[in-house]
């Protein structure tokens, strides 16, 4: 049977909405799972609109209504479903933040997350979400991967890859200070990191990962004598992941170890700051890329780029990024529920 | 001698390393653009375009002058008289004084005019350790006999140009180290390099240190207390100097031309974006000498030296820079004698 994926509804505001409906009219897509679209109808009638198209769905209020058997996407209603009331297109202009939007996304995503803490579904992408209106929506966690975890009372390690062309990129700290890096950096952060990596790459297909991780110093330090924390911490975790069968080496050089990625000799770079990795990603085409929630109890992942509220609303967005965060998403719901098989 | 006439001058690097193959690669091109020297051992290079195979006279010069550009010729300047060659691929004493004692004539020539600017090729450190030399690299050599009260590295490849704040540092000490007037100084290098370069106007775009740029704080405070407070000074002193971008985009954005130059806080932030560009086409410029100094962007690549198959296209970019920096001098002093002229002219009118 093929895998259930949730594909929840962006923010009302951007291109999101936009791009459900291109999505949807793939029959690529519409073939590779089965697909709970998890919106509100009316926000998702004006992405058709925009779209100029009208992909055939099955509509239902609750999940216990869903029937994949019909060869049509379900979507479930969450006003319905939740009893709340629809968004107000009248108040929702495009291009603008707006808390309601930003509610409408979190009681969808919500919804999906409850689905999935039910096993409901198995796997989860996400158009993208404006970070502000959820903020102002109430969040209250540092971004929507907390607030997953937490919806999903999933306290274990997980971590957001960045995938481009097939090129991955986690990393073992993100949002602190550059001050800060290299005193939050262990031998067990960083083998759990590497773990990790291992993992999600697995789940994505990879038999073997080949996980290549990056020095702090430059020129890794050049044999201590610019910096010791390849020595004293990078390594000792590389040696120690490496005597469990994972494929890692390191620490290299970071201003070559991402064209060695880029190339192919390795599989995932394992950054140990924000912007290491993420210089290397955006020059390679982050706007194609695709952000992976690794370590999660299911697979979620959304395209890299954001809202775009300069353009949303005027059927000039781009569905490439989104088709290929979707079927990441169904590859590894795949992949995943064979392994539990 | 004037500048009008004098030579490139090229040091010839560790003779253990691919710099003598790499310099001979680079000067058996059928249609020499400008005329050269070559600062080392004439046996080294002899020896290197021997076993290239290249069709290339050496000859040793006494007097820069006279060097021609003809082609065919490689024009010598001897600093060192080695007998025995040192071995290909190994760190010795011997070829760490031939390299530094290149390096060394060449800033004094440069100095004295004789020649117009300076090529290096790659040297090593261990070696010229090993030859008791005390300075690490190239930049404190020519900080130390160059003359310069403040000297930045400016990398560039075809799509971006950048001048790193701090350089061969842990990153910890790069962050301590990046202080308000590392600031003013790299944005003001990056200024003036860019516009040694012919850029008029430059727009010189100033990373962040931390991620997303600190986000207005919440990720770190160098931006607020350092980095913008430098970046309105620099505008104070009519640089157009903007930022502080983060890191992760800038470079994009040099990338598709809303940049000149980017400042880089830190050695990886700058050399990530550059070594991805394009490793072959980056090249090294030091900015805030007196004479124009390029060099490639690689090292000695020791495990590949003797066996020929070295690349020369970095070594290449860095003689075309230097040609472009030295033409773009002459056109400035030809410019300030033409209003200075001018000025003469008028006071007589």
């Amino acid at each position: 049977m093929k895998p259930v994926i949730a594909l929840v509804q962006g923010d009302a505001a951007g291109i999101g909405p936009e791009l459900l409906a291109k999505l949807l009219a793939h029959d690529e897509v519409r073939d590779a799972a089965n697909i709970l679209v998890i919106s509100d109808p009316g926000v998702f009638a004006m992405g058709c609109r925009t779209a100029q198209t009208d992909p055939a769905l099955h509509m239902i209020s609750d999940y216990g209504h869903a029937d994949f058997s019909l060869g049509r996407p379900n979507l479930l209603d969450v006003t319905q479903c939740l009893g709340t009331s629809a968004l107000d297109l009248a108040e929702i202009t495009a291009g603008e933040v707006s808390t309601k939007a930003g509610r409408t996304v979190l009681e969808g995503f919500g919804l999906a997350l409850d689905l999935a803490k039910e096993r409901q579904i198995d796997g989860l992408c996400f158009l993208p979400f404006n970070k502000q209106a959820m903020h102002q929506a109430g969040l209250g966690t540092e971004d929507e991967l907390q607030w997953a975890k937490a919806r999903l009372g999933y306290d274990g390690r997980a971590s957001e890859f960045n995938v481009i062309d097939g090129m991955w990129n986690a990393r073992v700290t993100s949002h602190v200070p550059l001050r800060e890096v290299a005193d939050r950096l262990s031998v067990d952060g960083i083998v759990a990191s590497i773990e990790l990596a291992h993992q999600t790459l697995r789940v994505a297909g990879f038999e073997r990962p080949r996980i290549a991780v990056a020095a702090l110093n430059p020129h890794a330090g050049d044999g201590g004598a610019i910096g010791r924390e390849e020595i004293e911490i990078i390594r000792p975790a590389v040696e120690r992941a490496k005597k469990q069968q994972i494929a890692c080496e390191g620490p290299f050089p970071s201003d070559t170890l991402y064209i060695k990625v880029r190339d192919g000799r390795y599989d995932c770079a394992l950054s140990m700051y924000h912007d290491q990795g993420q210089i290397a990603i955006k020059l390679l085409g982050f706007e194609m890329g695709v952000s992976v929630h690794g370590g999660l109890p299911l697979p979620i992942t959304t395209p890299a780029h954001g809202t775009a509220f300069d353009i949303a609303g005027l059927n000039r967005a781009n569905v490439e990024p989104v088709r290929r965060a979707f079927l990441m998403a169904v590859e590894m719901a795949a992949n995943r529920r064979a392994d539990s098989a | 001698m004037n500048q009008e006439t004098a030579p490139i001058a090229i040091t010839m690097g560790d003779p253990c390393g691919i710099g003598p193959e790499i310099v001979a690669k680079t000067l058996a091109r059928e249609a020499p653009t400008s005329r050269t020297v070559v600062i080392g051992s004439a046996r080294v290079m002899e020896n290197a375009v021997r076993q290239l195979g290249l069709d290339l006279g050496v000859r040793t010069v006494a007097e820069l002058g006279v060097v021609s550009s003809e082609p065919g010729v490689l024009a010598v300047w001897e600093t060192s008289d080695l007998v025995d060659l040192p071995f290909r691929g190994q760190v010795s004493a011997a070829g760490g004084k031939a390299a530094y004692d290149a390096i060394v004539e060449a800033i004094k020539l440069a100095k004295a005019g004789s020649v117009s600017g300076i090529v290096t090729a790659p040297i090593n450190k261990a070696a010229l350790a090993a030859a008791g030399v005390k300075y690490p690299g190239h930049t404190e050599m020519l900080a130390e006999f160059g003359g310069a009260e403040r000297v930045a590295m400016m990398l560039a490849n075809d799509e971006i140009r950048t001048v790193l704040v701090t350089i061969h540092c842990s990153l910890k000490d790069a962050i301590a180290r990046a202080d308000y007037p590392a600031q003013m100084s790299a944005i003001r290098l990056a200024h003036e390099g860019a516009l040694a370069l012919g850029i008029d106007r430059p727009r010189v775009a100033v990373a962040g240190l931390n991620p997303h740029a600190g986000e207005g704080g919440l990720f770190g405070q160098e931006e607020i207390e350092v980095i913008s407070p430098a970046i309105s000074a620099a505008r104070d002193e009519g640089i157009d100097a903007t930022g502080p971008w983060p890191g992760d985009t800038v470079f994009m954005q040099a990338r598709q031309g809303r940049f000149d130059v980017v400042v880089a806080q830190y050695h990886d932030q700058g050399l990530i974006p550059v070594k991805y560009m394009g490793l072959e086409k980056g090249v090294n410029i030091t900015l805030g000498l007196p004479f124009v100094r390029t060099s490639p962007d690689h090292g000695t690549a020791f495990d590949i030296a003797g066996e020929g198959i070295a690349d020369a296209a970095s070594l290449e970019t860095a003689l075309e820079y230097a040609e472009r920096l030295i033409a773009a001098k002459r056109r400035l002093f030809k410019a300030k004698d033409k209003s200075a002229q001018t000025e003469e002219a008028k006071k007589w009118a």
